[in-house]
């Protein structure tokens, strides 16, 4: 069953369509692979997924209710959770801190809020960061915040916006290592990357945007063999 | 940048901490029973009454992040609630006080629907926009308020429980007590919320409201429970000045100078932390008194650096009373400059130096 499907989704800024006409449908428990050029709309559909922006047209479907109008609080109670591209680390707060404001969207009591808090942070390995300011962590363990903070909110779908920008190889690799772990989970999430070698390593389906529009979707290895593709984001050189 | 480590739970219950809470009471209470001058009692309770607005700023202002510059409103019309009740309803203000407090939830609820809509400088705006038409409003509802003329009390009812008179506020002890009370239900209320679900919700929206947002946190709710918890605690520091003083007028408890007063006790202390108001009191009653009844000009002239009749010593008399404003702008601009986080985070950081 589709646990996320977007249905002829525009968004425009004036005359300009950030997103024109977008359709596809995300399968439970798949990791799918939103990419394209920068300008392309990735983050701008997250946002009308999400609900910070009401899509100037068309409908997004969670577990088949629509969530016309649902601010991002009630979508992220529904079970559907965003990271930043900007990482948005609540700077004066500690690190256990910042993921307890997670976990109390499903708790009313601090001490469980602080467990399942404690939890999360082992998961994505910086546990002993737990009682330092999150505003004075380097941005590879900023990342691992970020993901541990929404993880805390249990969702079904996640969608991580380019949680590897910015991050050396090493980094890179753990983050990897980290959605892989959490699809075993049975977490579904749709990932912005840039990293071409990581999207095609972790993506089951990939997504193309492109000015806005969808310019492809299918497995990785019909993204990489689709000429148009080629042309409008990979280059010669990936073929 | 190196991450600074900071204590990941203090334990706020922890032994000496409650030694040091329970003696602190203990002295504040005996305290008019061994000082009986009714100076220094009038400068306890403006002590009080400072951290009781301070610490109901500090709620909304401090916790939440939204930095309201108008809440004279809310002092000012806990003030009106209960003098009008008390001087045209005969209703005592010990119930009146609590009516006031009502009203006030009503009045926030409104303002906060305005001003909620905004966000950082705009909402600050729209705060003092807000606490200027009240103030307008009680200069010109003549029939309600007495416009500029004011409301002044001619008779305090006694409290009595069960026929007994327990006080007739003759004295300022009564006051003293009330005050103490009124301030302690304030810090024992930020202590709760600080370990609260609502604790960490209100942060969460002072550090980054969009995060706070995706977090699955509704902003309007808990910005409105932060306005609401604040503009009742105001209330409660505007109706208890509006009893002791006996008497309000529109520029006493609703101007601008109100509000500001109740942010510079934030922000000289520390905002965003339980004690920061107090400290802020503890060092602005005394100094805004001093110059106020010219005390500081004569303890100069007593160090003997200035002599009274010299030219310097005659500038110093006639104008350090009137300088209020000023020093109180040098010092904010002292405070923000040095100690971004108040004087208490100030301390806080030279502590954990020397610990290192």
């Amino acid at each position: 069953m589709a646990i996320l499907e977007i249905r002829h989704v525009s968004k425009f800024f004036g005359g300009l369509a950030a997103n024109a006409d977008i359709s596809f449908t995300v399968e439970e428990g798949m990791i799918v692979g939103l990419i394209g050029p920068n300008g392309a709309g990735k983050t701008t559909l997250f946002n009308c997924i999400t609900g910070y922006y009401p899509p100037s047209r068309g409908e997004v479907l969670f577990n088949g209710v629509s969530l016309k109008g649902l601010q991002p609080d009630r979508v992220c109670k529904m079970g559907m959770a965003r990271t930043w591209q900007k990482v948005r680390p609540l700077a004066k707060m500690t690190v256990v801190d910042n993921v307890m404001v997670g976990a109390l969207c499903r708790t009313n009591s601090v001490k469980t809020a602080r467990e399942m808090a404690m939890e999360q942070l082992r998961v994505v390995r910086i546990e002993h960061k737990a009682g330092f300011l999150a505003g004075g962590l380097p941005i590879g363990e900023r990342k691992k915040l970020e993901v541990a903070r929404v993880l805390a909110t249990r969702p079904k779908l996640l969608l991580l916006d380019e949680v590897m920008g910015g991050l050396n190889p090493a980094e890179s690799e753990e983050i990897i290592q980290l959605i892989l772990d959490i699809k075993k989970e049975g977490i579904t999430q749709m990932v912005i990357e840039h990293d071409m070698k990581a999207i095609m390593r972790i993506s089951d389906r990939i997504v193309v945007l492109n000015s806005g529009e969808k310019l492809a979707e299918g497995s990785p290895e019909e993204i990489v063999g689709n000429p148009d593709v080629v042309t409008a984001y990979l280059g010669e050189s990936h073929i | 940048m190196t991450a600074s480590k900071i204590p990941a739970n203090s334990n706020w219950a922890s032994p000496l901490r409650m030694v040091t809470g329970v003696a602190v009471v203990t002295f504040l209470v005996l305290f008019p029973r061994f000082v009986e001058s009714p100076y220094a009692l009038h400068i306890m309770i403006l002590f009080f009454l400072s951290t009781i607005m301070g610490e109901s700023w500090n709620i909304l202002g401090g916790y939440t992040g939204q930095y309201s510059v108008g809440h004279a409103a809310y002092f000012g019309t806990g003030a009106y609630v209960t003098m009008m009740l008390m001087q045209y309803r005969q209703i005592p203000p010990w119930y009146g006080v609590w009516a006031g407090a009502a009203v006030v939830v009503v009045v926030a609820l409104i303002i906060g629907s305005i001003c909620f809509r905004l966000r950082g400088p705009y909402f600050v705006l729209a705060s003092i926009a807000v606490a200027e038409i009240m103030r307008l409003s009680a200069m010109n509802l003549k029939e309600l308020t007495n416009g500029a003329e004011g409301i002044l009390a001619t008779e305090i009812p006694p409290l009595k429980i069960g026929g007994v008179i327990i006080t007739d506020f003759l004295s300022k002890v009564p006051f003293y007590y009330t005050g103490l009370a009124f301030a302690l239900l304030t810090i024992i209320v930020t202590y709760f919320i600080q370990h609260s679900k609502l604790g960490y919700c209100f942060q969460a929206i002072r550090e980054d409201q969009d995060a706070a947002h995706s977090l699955g946190i509704n902003l309007t709710l808990y910005k409105n429970i932060a306005l609401v918890i604040s503009a009742c605690l105001t209330s409660l520091a505007g109706s208890f000045y509006a009893v002791y003083i006996g008497f309000i007028d529109p520029s006493t408890v609703l101007p601008l100078d109100v509000s500001v007063q109740i942010v510079l006790i934030c922000i000289i202390g520390g905002i965003g932390t339980i004690y920061g108001p107090v400290i802020g009191s503890l060092l602005l009653v005394p100094l805004s008194e001093g110059l106020r009844s010219n005390m500081i000009a004569q303890a100069i002239f007593k160090t003997g650096m200035v002599s009274e009749e010299s030219g310097t010593g005659i500038f110093l008399r006639e104008n350090l009373s009137h300088a209020h404003a000023l020093i109180y702008g040098i010092l904010v601009v002292i405070v923000i400059l040095f100690m971004p986080d108040g004087v208490l985070g100030f301390m806080k950081k030279l502590l954990a130096r020397r610990a290192n």
